[in-house]
């Protein structure tokens, strides 16, 4: 992974209005006529696709406009549509109905799980994950981002950015996911109006810039009615970017920007009675040779690759992506729980974590309690689990707390029983995120990403303020020369520093604020 | 880049990920074999994600005694030309009682000759994980399925009880009394495990190639009269017809569609330009609004 690649594209509506240069515009049709042109052939990659917003922004009908209007849905999954028409007495379609799942949430008229949709157009396979829009469900907003090389945010051109897409965004930035899209639902109910979407566009800029996301763009749209989904809406002659469509088939996928480094976490260990002992796991990052050197940096061995295995055939090179058994020259005592590196950086052999994860579990953090530290193939004890702060998603600011529940993301420090490879997720993502697990339940508590790992002996403050640039009163003095000490210069003195914060998390700089 | 990694590649690499990461983390665990094309191509992956041993569990096969004869014979020539182990099981309690499909509806003998079978026979051996071929494509309630899918004592299924999965992780520890179905195919569509059979060239069922068989219509569906067993309502009369099968279960509730398609080649070819969804075929589903999820929280697979 590139750590250079972070470059932002920062959709002003101007800016989005001119990104047409770099998009290849397919006409709509071209989906339309994708059964049958895919047959028998392989598509070119998964792009796997997070939708996120409220109740009423019109989700799940904007995911079913764009399988019924794109995709190569069967005939009795059209029909079924067709009948809708007359259920509603609107006299309009309800593609909501291909992706309303569950007899529970069907009752209840809201989406209460992630649901998985699948699609294929001329180019490649579409994954649509569908996630809840309520609040009580961040962990599923979460868990299903945590799978998406994009994200299409959902808003309604009437009521704009809420605080929930800044939560969303939030959570996006959490899991990694580099790519988001800001679509601007039910645009004809604002008379497709070219201030309104500007104005919301503007919005989401200044709301992304405050992440690491490389791209977000802004497209103004209508689920209901199809414009700018799947083809070109006669409503908005004024914007001249990219449809829904032709902007998600143009992005590339998370898989195949997982260049750099190689890695490979061990699954297990494969024999066939004989001389073979082979490596078995899944290349997260880089590419490994025949003959190249490879290093376990939790014993620090070191050995060749002198085969490639996999059935049928061995394979000169592996890749991310790719499922192999790794052959070593001489037979290194390596087990599940390694992680393969080659030459360049490797993994950090971590006792201590800094961490921030979303919290799962319907039982609380308990201090009291045993868990366990899942990494990409890794098992281990957890020493001590300290929550540092919680990370407010409203205001985008932290504030000091050693407890956390359902929902809360935190920022927290752990020590580990004893060594394990990690890397920090900002530059390998697949071998630096993790589960905690209650040890006695076996629950997933809590999923989250590694922000630095410590080698050697324990630190002796575990404090994540500890090694953080303290944002002080003395430090923020020049940027505050004009305030004083009334009520409104120090909530002003506040809100400047937590804009400073805001810009520090955005560069990956760890920060806290003493004012 | 992906340049040359194709989405077959990243779906079979996915399977076998699981696949290996299962049979890592769980202590006993064994593959749910039905036979038809989904379990073809199951059983193709963990062959692969354990080559060159051989897959480091056994096959459990739940034989209602109502499967088509092919698929009998189908069955015991894979297992032994790949020198596996197969576990067969049957409900004897529903054999004594004579549960057939003909007497029961649809759902109830199911329940009985299917999902109670199965509980029975992972309660029996102790299995605590078992693979199965089902896609997330397949029905509405199994678009929410994880790949880790855990199941209460009793192998209840609680929508709202599942476990988040996030990136690649997969937490296989199990509470007590828990057992997980775990579904390496997930991410795959009908599409993809046809795609698959034909680039692999997997051998499957013959019934899935259409040839000359003896049918009756009935309800609007058309059956293949397997054997002697098959009732004829009065006015009935098994017509020889070209059909095939798109999935495969107990003959009696498995509907055949008119096919000229009698290779591998053609059969591909139209199911990929299919204008119906696969289990339009198998009659259980029709049974009632809702009929998957609910078979699910009981233990269907």
């Amino acid at each position: 992974m590139s750590a250079t690649a972070r470059l932002k594209t920062n959709a002003t509506p101007a800016a989005s209005a001119s990104l047409p240069a770099t998009i290849v515009a397919t006409p709509a049709s071209g989906f339309q006529a994708s059964r049958s042109a895919t047959s028998a052939r392989e598509l070119n990659g998964i792009l796997r696709l997070l939708t996120c917003g409220s109740v009423d922004d019109g989700k799940s009908t904007l995911i079913g406009r764009l399988l019924f209007d794109a995709s190569d849905l069967y005939d009795d999954q059209r029909a079924t549509i067709e009948r809708s028409k007359l259920a509603g007495g609107s006299g309009q379609p309800d593609f909501s109905l291909l992706v309303d799942g569950l007899a529970a949430e069907r009752e209840q008229g809201i989406t209460i799980d992630i649901a998985w949709r699948y699609f294929d157009t001329e180019k490649r396979r579409f994954v649509v994950i569908d996630s809840p829009g309520h609040e009580q469900y961040t962990r599923n907003m979460a868990s299903g981002a945590s799978h998406a090389d994009v994200a299409i945010m959902l808003v309604d051109a009437r009521s704009g950015i809420k605080k929930q897409t800044r939560r969303h965004a939030a959570i996006l930035d959490l899991v990694g996911v580099r790519r988001v899209v800001l679509a601007v639902n039910k645009m004809d109910l604002v008379d497709f109006d070219q201030a309104k979407f500007n104005a919301i566009a503007a919005d989401f800029a200044a709301l992304t810039q405050r992440f690491g996301f490389n791209e977000a763009i802004a497209i103004p749209l209508s689920a209901v009615h199809g414009d700018n989904v799947a083809r070109r809406s006669a409503h908005t002659p004024w914007y001249t970017g990219p449809t829904l469509l032709e902007h998600l088939d143009s992005l590339p996928s998370r898989v195949s920007q997982a260049g750099g480094a190689f890695r490979m976490p061990v699954q297990t260990v494969l024999r066939d009675g004989l001389d073979f002992r082979g490596l078995a796991g899944t290349v997260t990052a880089g590419a490994v040779c025949v003959g190249d050197r490879i290093v376990d940096a939790l014993s620090g061995q070191s050995s060749r690759v002198l085969r490639i295995a996999t059935m049928g055939r061995d394979l000169e090179m592996a890749r991310a992506g790719q499922a192999v058994a790794i052959q070593l020259e001489h037979d290194l005592d390596i087990a599940r729980g390694a992680v393969l590196s080659g030459a360049g950086p490797e993994p950090v052999t971590a006792t201590s974590l800094d961490v921030r994860f979303v919290w799962l579990n319907e039982a609380a953090f308990d201090p009291k309690a045993a868990y366990l530290l899942r990494t990409a193939t890794d098992l281990v004890p957890i020493a001590k689990l300290q929550v540092d702060a919680l990370l407010d998603l409203e205001s985008l600011t932290t504030r000091a707390a050693s407890d956390c529940g359902m929902n809360d993301i935190a920022l927290a420090h752990i020590d580990l029983g004893r060594a394990s490879a990690v890397d920090a997720f900002g530059d390998l993502p697949d071998t630096g995120c993790f589960m905690i697990v209650d040890t006695l339940t076996g629950a997933s508590v809590a999923g989250g990403v590694v922000t630095a790992a410590h080698e050697g002996a324990l630190r002796a403050a575990p404090n994540h303020t500890a090694d953080a640039f303290v944002l002080s009163r003395e430090r923020l003095a020049g940027l505050c020369a004009d305030l004083g000490d009334s009520m409104a210069d120090q909530a002003e003195r506040e809100r400047r520093a937590h804009e400073v914060m805001a810009l520090f998390a955005a560069a990956g700089v760890a920060a806290a604020l003493k004012l | 880049m992906t340049a040359g990694i194709s989405h077959l590649d990243l779906l079979e690499a996915e399977a076998i990920h699981i696949f290996r990461e299962a049979a890592a983390q769980f202590r006993k665990p064994v593959l749910m074999y039905s036979i038809g094309k989904d379990s073809t191509v199951l059983l193709h992956l963990a062959r692969k994600a354990f080559f060159p041993q051989k897959p480091p569990f056994p096959l459990l096969h739940i034989d209602t005694t109502w499967k088509f004869r092919e698929m009998i014979a189908f069955r015991d020539k894979t297992v032994r030309d790949f020198g596996l182990d197969l576990i067969t099981y049957s409900n004897q309690d529903g054999l004594d009682r004579n549960v057939n499909p003909f007497d029961y509806s649809p759902s109830v003998y199911t329940d009985v000759m299917k999902t109670a079978a199965l509980k029975q026979a992972l309660d029996l051996h102790g299995f605590d994980a078992a693979f199965g071929g089902a896609r997330r494509d397949e029905e509405a309630s199994r678009a929410k399925e994880r790949v880790f899918s855990f199941r209460a004592a009793g192998h209840r299924w609680d929508p709202r009880k599942q476990r988040p999965e996030m990136w690649r992780l997969l937490n296989g520890r199990l509470g007590a009394g828990e057992t997980v179905r775990v579904f390496p195919l997930s991410n795959w569509t009908e599409r993809d495990v046809w795609r698959y059979i034909q680039r692999e060239k997997l051998d499957i069922v013959p019934l899935y190639l259409a040839a000359e068989r003896p049918t009756i219509e009935r309800g609007g569906q058309l059956l293949v009269v397997d054997d002697e067993r098959m009732r004829l309502l009065p006015g009935e009369k098994p017509l020889v017809q070209s059909v095939r099968f798109r999935t495969l279960g107990c003959y009696p509730l498995t509907a055949a569609v008119r096919s000229m398609a009698s290779d591998l080649e053609t059969v591909v070819t139209e199911t990929l330009t299919a204008k119906t969804s696969e289990r339009q075929g198998r009659l259980i589903d029709h049974d009632e609004s809702g009929a998957m999820e609910k078979k699910k929280q009981e233990g269907y697979f």
